[in-house]
C-alpha cells in the first residue's frame, strides 16, 4: 500500500456502511431494508426491461422459447452494430488515454502552484466546465467541415478530450492534494527534478486518482450523444449511441432487436464500474472545489 | 492558505470542507516559495501547455466564434455578413424562446432538488446498518452509469404509447388513459422524473461521501442530551454537510441547464415545444431549421448567463474557503 493511498480516505460508495448514532431496533432495520429494496426494485425496472426484452423472441419469430439469444445473433448479422461497437471502443479508449495524459501533469500545476496565473487558470477551468456543449458544437462544426474533420472519428475524439479535460484536471488536482508535498521535497533533496519528482513520487502514488479520472472520461465519451449525432454523418462512422438511436427510429416496434443493441451498449460501462467502482469517487469532482 | 493552525483546521472540518475533498491534515504547507526557481517554473508551464491548447481550441475559440456569428447572418457553410442585433431581436421576440427558458428553469429546479432529495434519502438509509447495503449502493448507481440513449429507449418502451406498460397500469388502476408523452403537462412531468431518475445516483454518491465524514461521536453526544433522530439530522447532520450540498447543487444545476440527450431522446422537445429547453431549441434552430444566426444567438445568450453565474459562484466558494 502506498503512503498516499493510506493517507487518503476515499469516500467511495462502496465504503462499508457505518452505523449512525441513532439507535433503532431490529424492526426498524427491516423496515429500512424493505424500503430500500422497494426503491431499488422500482429504480431498476427500466434497466431490467432492457435485459428481459433483449432475451425475448423477436416480433414475428416462431420461437416459443422463453429466453433466446437470437436477437443478439440477428443484430450482429443485420446491423452495423459490430462497426459501431468498434468505433465506440476506439474513440472512448483514445479519449481516455489522451485525457489522462494531458490532465495528469496539468492537475499537478493546479494542485501545487500558487500564483495569480494559476488562479486565473483555475477560474477558466471552472467556467469552461459550465459552458453548454451546444455552444461549442456549432462553431466547431463549421471549423471542422473546412478541415475535413466532420464525419471523422478523430474529429469527435478531439472534441471529447476537450470537453472533459477541465473536469479531468480538477479530479487529478483533488487527488494530488491528498499527497503530502514532503514526499516530493525529499525527492528534490535527493537531486530529483520537478518532472522526476512528479513522475516517480506523485504519479506513482496516484493510481486511484488516475483510475477515477479515467472512469469519468470513459463514461462521458461512451455515453455522449450530442457531439456524435452532430459530427458523425454516415453509418460506418456511427458510434453506438447514434447507431442505437437510428436503429430505434427505424425499428421502434421490434423491441427485442432494439434492446439487444441497448444491452451491448450498456455492458462495457457496467463491467468497468463493477470492477473498479471502489476507485471511483465523485467526491473528486466537487473535491477540488471544496478543498481550496 | 498560509493559515494552517489547528483552529482553522477545526473550523474547516466543522464547515465540512473535508467532506468531498482531501482531509485537512493533507494540506501542504505554504508551497509558494517552492516555485521561485525558473527551471521548476518552466516544467510547470510545460505541464499546463497541452491542456491550455485544448481549452483554447475546443472551449474558448468556439465561444468567441459563436459571439461573432450571433451578429451575422451566416450559415453552417458561409460566414455571412454583419446584421447587427437582428438575430437577438428575432429570438427575444419569439415566444418559443421564453417558453424554453421557462422550461429550462422548471427542468433544472426539479432535476436538482428532486435528485438531491432522493439521493440524500438513500444515502441516509444506506448509512444505517441494513442487510446487503453494499450491493444496494452499487445497484442504485446503474441509472447514472447506463448510457442515456439506452435508458431513453427503455423509458420510451415504458411510457410512449397507450399500449406501453405504464399507461396500461394507470388504466388498470382507474386513473384513466394518461398520455405520458403526448400530453404537454404529462410530457413535462415525465421528462423531469426521467432526469431525477438519471441523476439521483450522482447525488447519492456526493451525499454518501459527505455523510461518511461526519463524526459519529457527535450523535452520541446529541443522544445523551436527549435529541431525537430528526433533531439530530436537521440540526447536526444538515449543517455539517451543507457545504457538500451546496457544491452538489451547483454541479447538478450546470448538468441540468446543459442537458441535451435526456430531453431530446425522450420527447424531441415536443409535444408542441412543451419540453423544449434552451439547449434543445438552439440545436433544432441550427441543425434542423438551418437558421444558424438565431441558433448561435440562443446558445450565446445561454453561455453569457452561465459564465456570469459561474464566476459569481466561484468567487463565493473561494471566499467561503478562505474564511
Amino acid at each position: 500500500m502506498s503512503i498516499a493511498a493510506n493517507l487518503r480516505q476515499p469516500a467511495t460508495v462502496s465504503d462499508t456502511a457505518k452505523p449512525t448514532g441513532t439507535t433503532s431496533g431490529n424492526a426498524g432495520k427491516w423496515w429500512r431494508f424493505a424500503l430500500v429494496l422497494v426503491i431499488t426494485a422500482v429504480a431498476l425496472v427500466p434497466i431490467g426491461a432492457v435485459v428481459v426484452l433483449s432475451l425475448r423472441p423477436a416480433l414475428g419469430s416462431t420461437s416459443t422459447a422463453a429466453v433466446t439469444l437470437q436477437n443478439f445473433r440477428d443484430v450482429f448479422s443485420q446491423t452495423g452494430v459490430k462497426t459501431w461497437l468498434g468505433n465506440s471502443l476506439a474513440i472512448t479508449l483514445i479519449t481516455v488515454l489522451i485525457a489522462v495524459t494531458v490532465a495528469a501533469p496539468a492537475g499537478y500545476v493546479l494542485s501545487r502552484a500558487r500564483n495569480r496565473l494559476v488562479s486565473g487558470y483555475s477560474l477558466i477551468l471552472f467556467i469552461v466546465q459550465s459552458l453548454p456543449i451546444v455552444t461549442a458544437v456549432i462553431p466547431l462544426f463549421i471549423l471542422f467541415s473546412k478541415i475535413g474533420l466532420v464525419d471523422n472519428l478523430a474529429g469527435v475524439t478531439i472534441i471529447y478530450v476537450g470537453s472533459e479535460i477541465s473536469v479531468a484536471i480538477w479530479m487529478m488536482a483533488a487527488y494530488y492534494n491528498s499527497i503530502p508535498i514532503a514526499l516530493e521535497e525529499a525527492a528534490w533533496m535527493d537531486g530529483s527534478s520537478v518532472f522526476g519528482g512528479f513522475l516517480r513520487v506523485v504519479l506513482r502514488n496516484s493510481l486511484p486518482g488516475v483510475l477515477s479520472t479515467a472512469i469519468f472520461s470513459f463514461l462521458l465519451a461512451w455515453n455522449d450523444y450530442l457531439i456524435a449525432v452532430v459530427f458523425l454523418r454516415s453509418d460506418p462512422n456511427y458510434t453506438l449511441p447514434v447507431g442505437l438511436e437510428t436503429f430505434f427510429q427505424q425499428n421502434a416496434t421490434n423491441w427485442g432487436l432494439v434492446m439487444a443493441v441497448a444491452v451491448i451498449m450498456m455492458l462495457p460501462p457496467i463491467i468497468i464500474f463493477s470492477v473498479l467502482n471502489r476507485y471511483f469517487s465523485v467526491g473528486g469532482i466537487g473535491g477540488s472545489l471544496a478543498g481550496k | 492558505m498560509s493559515t494552517n493552525s489547528v483552529a482553522s483546521r477545526l473550523q474547516k472540518a466543522r464547515k465540512g470542507v473535508g467532506v468531498a475533498g482531501p482531509g485537512p491534515a493533507a494540506r501542504k504547507p505554504a508551497s509558494r516559495r517552492k516555485w521561485r526557481l525558473s527551471a521548476r517554473a518552466w516544467t510547470l508551464i510545460a505541464f499546463a501547455v497541452p491542456s491550455i491548447v485544448l481549452l483554447l481550441l475546443i472551449n474558448l475559440y468556439p465561444v468567441i466564434y459563436a459571439g461573432i456569428q450571433s451578429v451575422r447572418n451566416g450559415t453552417l457553410i458561409s460566414a455571412g455578413s454583419f446584421v447587427g442585433f437582428s438575430n437577438y431581436r428575432h429570438i427575444l421576440s419569439d415566444p418559443t424562446f421564453w417558453h424554453s427558458a421557462l422550461f429550462t428553469v422548471i427542468f433544472t429546479v426539479t432535476g436538482v432538488f428532486g435528485s438531491w432529495l432522493v439521493g440524500l434519502g438513500l444515502a441516509v438509509l444506506l448509512r444505517t446498518r441494513i442487510p446487503l447495503a453494499g450491493l444496494f449502493k452499487v445497484l442504485l448507481l446503474l441509472p447514472w452509469i447506463v448510457p442515456v440513449v439506452v435508458s431513453a429507449t427503455s423509458w420510451n418502451w415504458l411510457v410512449a404509447t397507450p399500449q406501453s406498460p405504464l399507461p396500461k397500469l394507470t388504466h388498470a388502476l382507474g386513473m384513466g388513459d394518461v398520455l405520458f408523452l403526448a400530453n404537454p403537462t404529462w410530457a413535462k412531468i415525465t421528462v423531469c422524473v426521467f432526469k431525477v431518475w438519471i441523476s439521483f445516483p450522482f447525488m447519492m454518491m456526493m451525499m454518501s461521501s459527505a455523510l461518511a465524514s461526519v463524526d459519529n461521536t457527535v450523535y452520541e453526544a446529541a443522544k445523551v442530551d436527549g435529541a431525537s433522530s430528526w433533531q439530530a439530522f436537521s440540526q447536526i447532520t444538515m449543517p455539517l454537510i451543507s457545504r457538500s450540498t451546496y457544491i452538489s447543487w451547483i454541479l447538478m444545476t450546470i448538468f441540468c441547464v446543459n442537458d441535451f440527450p435526456t430531453i431530446f431522446l425522450l420527447t424531441g422537445g415536443g409535444p408542441v415545444n412543451s419540453t423544449t429547453s434552451l439547449v434543445v431549441l438552439a440545436y433544432r434552430t441550427v441543425f434542423q431549421d438551418f437558421q444558424t444566426g438565431p441558433g448561435v444567438a440562443i446558445a450565446f445568450v445561454m453561455t453569457l448567463v452561465l459564465v456570469v453565474i459561474s464566476v459569481v459562484l466561484y468567487r463565493q466558494i473561494r471566499k467561503a474557503n478562505v474564511e
